[in-house]
């Protein structure tokens, strides 16, 4: 509701109320660098979930058995869900949301053994770790339980931004990518029952650990300060990261795959 | 992409000495198009000389009443709230977007809530929303209103809400706060911030009942009340704020181009896209490169119109653009000729783009 005033003559500036903690609700009460930057992290969750299901969508077929293809399956649908639901919001900034779901060939993946650091690559701006392609079924649970845990942990982080549409979108979308998370790591527990098994997880795991970490950005950013004023971000990367890395550590020792 | 329909205006109702209801009422083939949810808003434009207005203000009508119908206070200096206060008239038409917004939560009939609600000024229209429907549509659920006003006044729905009291005996409460006027109890009198929360918490208002709280106001109040609510231990997502702009913006105008890099005002372009060239004639200052060729009915690739989701990337093959901001293209890629069209505005009399490679 943008343009009523109170008779309260007293009001503040647009940023000075974010950085306090002030909440925006609609695309027109957010200033234009506001606008940008919260289309920008838009953009790069719907991304790297279309990207993410894409990647998986190969994966069903690799899938040794019915409960696996299944979670495959859920993990598939789900993630595209979830990009549809932030793309809706992108679409309420003017964003053409039928053309932005295809402009992109989601399932494209870089050489395995590319260099690119936490680069963003190509026209979108799915996270880097997105850009590799995933090896079979270990590979790929490997993967999905690395990433789900950091994407858990990056979205309690992002369901608290100050765009309330969107914060209560993560909300939602939290507890589904939990769960993704708990079937990657429920099918690392099956993997990791032979040895046969737990000498290619590792090997996955090996691989794909510092792939994940470098998802959660570079340790005192200054993009992170610029987001943070915004009440875009909360919590510094490197906490994140620690946070995620002590989770990690704690889920593979569990399995005895540290 | 969202549309502009006709509202006819049926009636004009001056509320307070500064404020009007309007109610509305769609074309029949547009009445599903504008059924709404308690504490939505519309969207209105209108042209004043020569340049559109768009102004957004919120239904106060329950969902039960069957009709269309906005609060419109008016702003000093606000061009479309003074025209709506001073001469709108029934039987005129406002072309309105469908109603939106996400300022309710979802009706449960057989729930019993608390809600409490605070609003200040005319951020009372979306409340009026949210309180008619939600008594009428959840028999068991209780509303607490606290309502900050300078004057007496100047309070907008004040006699609507003593009956809405009286209509739903024991199940809404309102408690007004005066900024100018002395009231018998002292807690009444001031501006709704954080020692007024803290007072009505500790006698008049039991936070921990609380299952919902709806703020709308001027940001001040918003984050005073927000931080009060925390504090005594409601949730995020317990919380549901309404912001309304404190200032109206006019229409941003871009600067002039300064004279050195062009001769003309206006540049031709031929833009290839799909494999298709085509050719027109843009003015070089208010119209980015993407505006032009949407205008020039090219189905040119757009998402975020923002500089960030780089859908609308283009190469610059010849002649120079200037990117007014950049998000999403690299620099090698910049150094390339890439640009992001819906920031590009022209520099040379004469470009020649590419969304094809």
């Amino acid at each position: 509701m943008p343009d009523e005033t109170s008779d309260t003559p007293e009001t503040m500036p647009i940023e000075d109320y974010l950085a306090q903690g002030g909440m925006l609700t609609s695309p027109d009460n957010v200033p234009p660098r506001y606008r940008g930057e919260l289309l920008r992290l838009m953009a790069s969750f719907v991304d790297s979930e279309l990207a993410g299901s894409a990647g998986f969508a190969d994966v069903i077929n690799e899938a040794p058995g019915i409960k696996e293809r299944i979670a495959a399956a859920r993990i598939v649908l789900e993630k595209a869900d979830h990009a549809g639901r932030v793309l809706e919001i992108m679409g309420s900034f003017g964003a053409d949301t039928a053309r932005y779901a295809v402009h992109h060939p989601w399932s494209a993946r870089l050489p395995r053994d590319a260099d690119i650091a936490a680069e963003r690559r190509g026209g979108d701006m799915r996270l880097s770790v997105l850009h590799y392609p995933l090896e079979g079924w270990i590979d790929a649970v490997a993967m999905n339980a690395l990433m789900g845990r950091a994407v858990v942990i990056q979205l309690g982080e992002l369901a608290r931004v100050s765009y309330q549409p969107l914060a209560e979108v993560f909300r939602a979308i939290l507890p589904r990518e939990a769960h993704h998370a708990g079937l990657g790591l429920e099918g690392l527990k099956r993997i990791a029952g032979t040895e046969e098994g737990r000498r290619a997880a590792r090997e996955a795991i090996a691989y794909w650990r510092p792939r994940v970490a470098s998802s959660f950005g570079l340790a005192g950013s200054a993009r992170y300060e610029k987001l943070a004023r915004l009440g875009l971000r909360h919590t510094p990367n490197e906490a994140l990261l620690a946070e995620w890395q002590a989770a990690v550590d704690a889920e593979l020792a569990a399995l005895t795959l540290n | 992409m969202a549309r502009f329909h006709p509202l006819q205006v049926t009636e004009v109702r001056r509320e307070t000495r500064d404020a009007v209801v309007v109610t509305l009422q769609p074309r029949e083939d547009d009445r599903s198009t504008f059924r709404f949810t308690q504490g939505q808003y519309l969207t209105f434009r209108r042209m004043f000389d020569g340049e559109e207005l768009r102004r957004s203000y919120s239904i106060c009508a329950g969902l039960d009443e069957g009709v269309l119908r906005v609060g419109i206070k008016r702003v000093d200096g606000g061009c479309f709230s003074t025209w709506a206060n001073e001469a709108l008239q029934p039987g005129d038409t406002l072309e309105a977007m469908p109603p939106t917004g996400a300022f309710f939560t979802p009706l449960e009939p057989a729930v019993a809530k608390h809600y409490l609600a605070f609003a200040g000024g005319s951020g009372i229209t979306p409340v009026l929303s949210v309180i008619k429907t939600t008594l009428s549509r959840e028999p068991r659920s209780q509303f607490t209103l606290v309502y900050g006003n300078r004057h007496v006044c100047s309070i907008m729905f004040r006699e609507e809400l003593d009956d809405l009291k009286n209509l739903y005996l024991g199940r809404l409460s309102v408690l007004h706060i005066l900024e100018s006027e002395a009231q018998d109890i002292d807690l009444f009198t001031g501006r709704i911030d954080v020692e007024k929360c803290e007072a009505l918490f500790r006698g008049w208002i039991d936070v921990k009942s609380v299952d919902t709280a709806f703020i709308c106001g001027p940001e001040p109040m918003m984050l005073a009340v927000a931080a009060a609510l925390r504090k005594h231990g409601l949730r995020d997502e317990q919380i549901k704020f309404e912001l309304f702009a404190s200032s109206q913006p006019g229409r941003a105008r871009r600067k002039v181009v300064s004279e050195s890099a062009d001769r003309h005002a206006t540049c031709e372009a031929i833009v290839t896209l799909d494999g298709t060239a085509r050719s027109f004639t843009f003015p070089k200052a208010g119209q980015s490169l993407l505006e032009a060729a949407l205008e020039n009915r090219m189905d040119a690739p757009f998402a975020c119109k923002a500089g960030v989701c780089s859908t609308c990337r283009a190469r610059v093959i010849e002649g120079e653009v200037e990117m007014e901001t950049n998000h999403a293209l690299e620099d090698y890629e910049v150094r390339q000729g890439y640009v992001l069209t819906c920031q590009s505005y022209p520099l040379s009399d004469r470009i020649v783009v590419s969304y094809d490679q």
